[in-house]
């Protein structure tokens, strides 16, 4: 790569759905209002809050918390229905550039279908992302995204039903996330995505009650990157799938290592909030990053993760031993860099 | 002031056109840079951002999303809806008052002057003052009286006469009475809980023999559900419109995060957002 040429930052995330960078809004933290404040044309994709069948009024009050390193929500996903949405959101959604992937849900897994038979012939959608952990009225209320038979046959009869590609969205609040990322691809999904929010608590001490209406919620932001680039990096290993990678990204070097352990791309939420820009500083940075890396394709750092022994990857591509000089947590950024550059 | 359904009078959206249609300004990303920031209170503080644009489109009731965590830094992780206080389209100023109340609020009095600050605004719908309006009464409670304060100016420049209440637990705490005679405001009732004059029985028959002669024409209320109370009873005697500014518990201040609703029971679907639909919203007329 010259020093004139840009790093190159598409990637294609399934079959014929090539994203000019690798950079999306993680589902329900975004639509299309932020582009009142923020130029959205200049993303990867646009990721729709989640489309139910019929309209739902969502969860009471209050409805979203500050926590440490994060926040908890239990907006509980309200919706004007698919009607509505193909009819007046979309278009809002399809008067810029990206693609749009269509996140749908359901309360039973008949109405995953039903939505998706909906959508199958609307123009402007460019992929279905399925939100898996919506409760199954018809199972007791568990995740549909807990039970990988339930996942398989949700995947399967979406895929039937529509042309364009389907992307799983796992959940984390499972036992083997691998499993179900297993039966997202027997089931014919294009793409997982990984992770869903955590379901966490907050308690208010002196009034003794939870802080959110609906007493739990969807823990995100960085508290839950380390436990996100866990899943992402498992996940990758155990299907062949592109893994788009989500949980805690704030920054174009989140970003990258959720690369590194094997996401394709990666979708932004809570950090949108704290910084509406959030998804354009990160385009730019990865661009920067790539650039003074002497990284020509982004694509080269996707599954790079080396394993081993913790460090000592470092200190043999340095020809010495870490030394008491690198006394601090993050230090290995620096070093990375360096042995990383050719 | 967060509503709960079963206190506070029924609240409906302000009109999107006619008389009563609050303006409404698109928001902007500004990165602004504190101008001055000092404490003016126990607790309270005044900070000055330099956001030419915000200043220049922000209506009395409108509001904007401050990013409190520094550049590099991920706490805290939501921004803050804040008040604007008052502003100067001139010099491109808005101000915020605030009191330190909680985790965001104590970043917040950290930060320095010439720090430069993401600033989402002006949000939301604000006050609408009637076109025929001659007289109206603002009741505030702490620091909910903040978003009174520019309305006041708006309407004193409108040649309308203005009565204000701000209330406050202790002398030393009470908001705005001097913002409010300097800005013309013709009777200014602060008012505390240490003497009892914030006690609504006590407060009722003041304004009731204040209005008495002349009538009012809009009553705006921020900071407690009493106030909202007694508003709405004076607006049911006077025949007056009657506005409340809500809080609450905010994401995106923009509508697509959906994580401030109103929460009381509306229609069959979703309950307005505080940050879409309102913050400003209507007691509806029975």
């Amino acid at each position: 790569m010259t020093r004139s040429e840009q790093p190159r930052l598409a990637v294609t995330i399934a079959p014929g759905l090539e994203l000019a960078n690798p950079v999306m809004p993680a589902s329900g933290c975004f639509g299309p209002e932020l582009g009142a404040i923020v130029d959205l044309d200049h993303l990867g994709a646009l990721v729709t809050k989640t489309i139910f069948l019929n309209p739902r009024s969502g969860n009471p009050a209050h409805r979203v918390t500050e926590t440490h390193g994060g926040m908890l929500n239990s907006v509980g996903i309200p919706s004007r229905g698919v009607g509505a949405f193909v009819d007046e959101l979309l278009p809002r959604y399809a008067a810029y550039r990206p693609p749009t992937i269509v996140s749908i849900g359901g309360l039973s897994i008949e109405e995953y279908f039903d939505v998706a038979d909906r959508l199958a012939d609307v123009p402007h959608v460019a992929a279905l992302e399925l939100n898996i952990s919506c409760p199954n009225l018809e199972a007791g209320g568990l995740e549909i995204g807990a039970n990988p038979h339930h996942v398989e046959r949700v995947v399967r009869g979406v895929v039937d039903r529509v042309q364009v590609p389907v992307i799983s969205k796992l959940t984390p609040n499972v036992t083997s996330i691998t499993d179900i990322a297993r039966a997202s691809e027997a089931g014919g999904a294009a793409a997982v995505t990984a992770i869903n929010a955590i379901v966490g608590m907050a308690v208010d001490l002196r009034g003794r009650r939870t802080q959110l209406g609906n007493n739990t919620g969807g823990l995100t932001g960085p508290a839950t990157k380390a436990l996100a680039l866990r899943m992402v990096w498992q996940v990758a290993r155990a299907i062949s799938l592109p893994v788009i990678g989500v949980g805690g990204i704030c920054t174009a070097e989140d970003a990258l290592e959720f690369l590194v352990v094997g996401a394709t791309a990666v979708q932004v939420g809570t950090a949108t909030f704290t910084r509406p820009d959030t998804m354009l500083r990160i385009i730019s940075g990865l661009r920067a990053w790539l650039a003074r890396e002497g990284v020509a394709d982004v694509r080269e750092l996707i599954g790079s993760l080396q394993t081993g022994p913790a460090g000592h990857g470092l200190a043999a591509a340095h020809g010495r031993h870490a030394t008491l000089a690198v006394n601090d947590y993050g230090a290995g950024t620096q070093n990375t860099r360096r042995s990383g550059r050719r | 002031m967060t509503p709960t359904p079963s206190t506070i009078p029924r609240l409906v959206k302000l009109p999107t056109n006619g008389p009563a249609a609050p303006v409404v300004t698109e928001p902007v990303l500004e990165e602004a840079p504190v101008v001055a920031h000092r404490q003016v209170g126990p607790d309270t503080w005044l900070l000055t951002l330099h956001a030419p644009v915000v200043a220049a489109r922000v209506q009395p009731g409108q509001f904007a999303m401050l990013t409190l965590a520094r550049e590099g830094e991920t706490a805290p992780v939501l921004p803050r809806p804040m008040a604007l206080y008052a502003w100067d389209r001139q010099a491109g100023t808005v101000d915020v008052m605030y009191r330190v109340v909680g985790d965001g609020t104590r970043v917040l009095a950290t930060w320095r002057v010439g720090e430069r600050m993401l600033t989402v605004g002006p949000v939301g719908r604000g006050f609408s003052l009637l076109p025929a309006a001659t007289r109206v009464l603002l009741l505030g409670r702490g620091i909910g009286t903040c978003s009174l304060t520019a309305l006041a100016e708006t309407a004193a420049q409108r040649d309308i006469r203005v009565a204000a209440v701000t209330s406050a637990r202790t002398p030393e705490t009470i908001i705005g009475a001097d913002f409010y005679a300097s800005v013309g405001v013709q009777d200014v009732l602060a008012v505390h809980d240490e003497d009892g004059s914030s006690d609504v029985p006590r407060l009722r028959p003041r304004l009731a023999a204040l209005l008495a002669e002349g009538g009012v024409d809009q009553i705006f209320v921020c900071g407690a559900e009493r106030l909202l109370r007694l508003g709405a009873e004076l607006g049911e005697r006077f025949d007056a419109m009657v506005q409340v500014s809500l809080e609450a518990h905010m994401a995106c201040g923009l509508g697509y995060c959906h994580g401030c609703s109103t929460g009381y029971a509306g229609l069959a679907d979703e309950a307005p957002l505080v940050c879409h639909d309102g913050p400003v919203f209507q007691v509806a007329r029975a």
